[in-house]
């Protein structure tokens, strides 16, 4: 396919969505709240309540089935990203830096076992997962330019509107990306501590290579990335002043969870910060209900079960302090109170490694 | 990518009828294919008008009524082959309606 084509056809399938979470979603909340109130008071609405008026409506019907293939098409169809990558393939790769050893940039670990909850499932439909193939993670980032589809091209995106808010709060020497993916997560930190010491750790390959050579790219000298399981690394113990991680919570299992939270807590310095951008505060039911359908319709089996996780306890019960859980405004454009469009419940979880607490 | 994938899996479901949700995978296969089509005709396009092949003006007028005679053929062709099948009758002769071996 030539790219013509393929951005023609990807543009297409991004305006369905765009459709779908503005004018569906919102012609699907009505119809919803008019089919609850025949039934149930609003006070006592439920994820159960609203999924038993609204489940055999063809609407919700043409809904899901669309979130579930609109995503299926963008990744797996004819003009999905694996097919055009894979076209692309040896290009790609010979184009990939190769200077990362020179550089201490990029360390590799090819003994490092992979989860079963990681390599189970293909996350957010993406065929082969993260990991599998030498170019997933030029498909996942081609992909997650469109992660926040009604954000506009001229707005700050979500990681740089998460780092000033992180940066707002605390300025660290030490800073750990945990999940960093293809360090899009990692960038702004990079960028806006250029005297401070930055690493950023991944269980995917393909992901860390891409990362590392965008930072080579950028001639940028303060940042590590490293393939290591965040939930178990090799780094010691109270050697951060702050831990971070973006969209990485939602895809754990929650023993693995709090395996990830012993662990920053570990790493942290005493009086360090550890700050999670995640989705976990649902502000309603029928938010609620979209929320748990769009995790089983887009390959996210933790998603719900982190929802319903209280985290505040859990956090707490790991011996951190100063627990805050707020949701987050992804763009300018999002009015926190308002629901006329679809959004993921995205939410900071942040607490503090107690000043002489022990790891 | 599918033909490498490891054992088949069921498709999840959202329409009573699971056909239903098969069929609209066809569907939404062909709008996609539509569109990318679309949009080659209208990159041709600009192509030639920008090095003066074409009159843009000229493609976009109404078409007169002989040309739209010339096509009628066609076009009652290929609503034919669209709509034909929805009559549900045979194009040959053999044993009609539903049958079961059960
Ligand atoms: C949705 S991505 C987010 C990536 C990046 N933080 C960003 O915001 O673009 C989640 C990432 O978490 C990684 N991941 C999942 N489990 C992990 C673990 N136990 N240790 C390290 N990384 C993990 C995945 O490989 C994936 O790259």
């Amino acid at each position: 396919m030539d790219d013509r084509s393929f951005v023609a056809a990807q543009d297409f399938l991004l305006s369905a969505k765009t459709y779908w979470s503005t004018t569906m979603y919102r012609t699907l909340r009505d119809k919803s709240a008019a089919a609850n109130k025949d039934v149930v008071d609003e006070q006592v609405e439920t994820v159960a309540s609203i999924a038993q008026c609204i489940e055999d409506a063809p609407l919700y019907q043409f809904y899901a089935w669309l979130e579930r293939h609109l995503q299926r098409m963008k990744y797996a169809g004819r003009y999905g990203l694996v097919p055009y990558h894979h076209e692309r393939r040896d290009d790609l790769l010979s184009a990939l830096n190769q200077a990362f050893d020179a550089e201490k940039i990029l360390d590799i670990d090819t003994s490092l076992a992979l989860p079963a909850y990681y390599t189970g499932v293909d996350i957010h439909q993406h065929p082969g997962g993260v990991w599998s193939d030498a170019i997933a993670g030029m498909v996942y980032e081609r992909g997650a330019r469109t992660t926040t589809p009604l954000t506009g091209a001229a707005e700050k995106d979500v990681h740089e509107r998460f780092t000033d808010l992180v940066l707002g709060e605390c300025s660290p020497t030490t800073v750990l990306d945990m999940g960093c993916g293809f360090g899009k997560s990692t960038q702004p930190f990079v960028r806006r501590l250029p005297d401070s010491s930055i690493d950023a750790v991944d269980l995917s390959a393909p992901c860390l290579r891409l990362a590392a050579d965008t930072a080579l790219q950028s001639q940028a000298g303060n940042v590590r990335f490293r393939q290591m399981n965040a939930c178990d690394t090799d780094f010691d113990a109270d050697s951060f002043d702050l831990v971070t991680s973006t969209m990485v919570l939602h895809e754990l299992p929650p023993k693995t969870i709090e395996e990830l939270l012993d662990e920053a807590f570990r790493v942290l310095s005493p009086g360090g910060r550890m700050v999670h951008l995640d989705f976990y505060c649902v502000p309603d039911a029928f938010r609620r209900f979209v929320h748990y359908g769009h995790a089983r319709r887009n390959n996210e089996p933790y998603m719900q079960p982190l929802a319903e996780l209280d985290l505040s306890v859990l956090v707490e019960s790991k011996g951190f302090v100063d627990v805050e859980i707020t949701p987050f405004q992804e763009s300018d454009r999002v009015d926190l109170n308002a629901d006329d469009a679809w959004r993921f419940p995205w939410t900071v979880i942040s607490a503090t490694k107690p000043e002489g607490a022990a790891s | 990518m599918t033909q490498e994938s490891k054992s088949p899996r069921a498709e999840q479901q959202f329409f009573d009828d699971p056909a239903i949700d098969r069929i609209m995978g066809a569907f939404m296969a062909l709008a996609t294919e539509h569109y990318v089509l679309l949009d080659r005709v209208r990159a041709m396009e600009r192509e030639l008008v920008s090095v003066g092949t074409l009159d843009r003006g000229a493609l976009a007028r109404e078409p007169s009524e002989s040309e739209r005679a010339e096509t009628a053929i066609d076009r009652t062709a290929f609503v034919e082959a669209l709509m034909r099948p929805l009559l549900g009758e045979q194009d040959a002769a053999g044993a009609t309606g539903k049958f079961s071996l059960k």
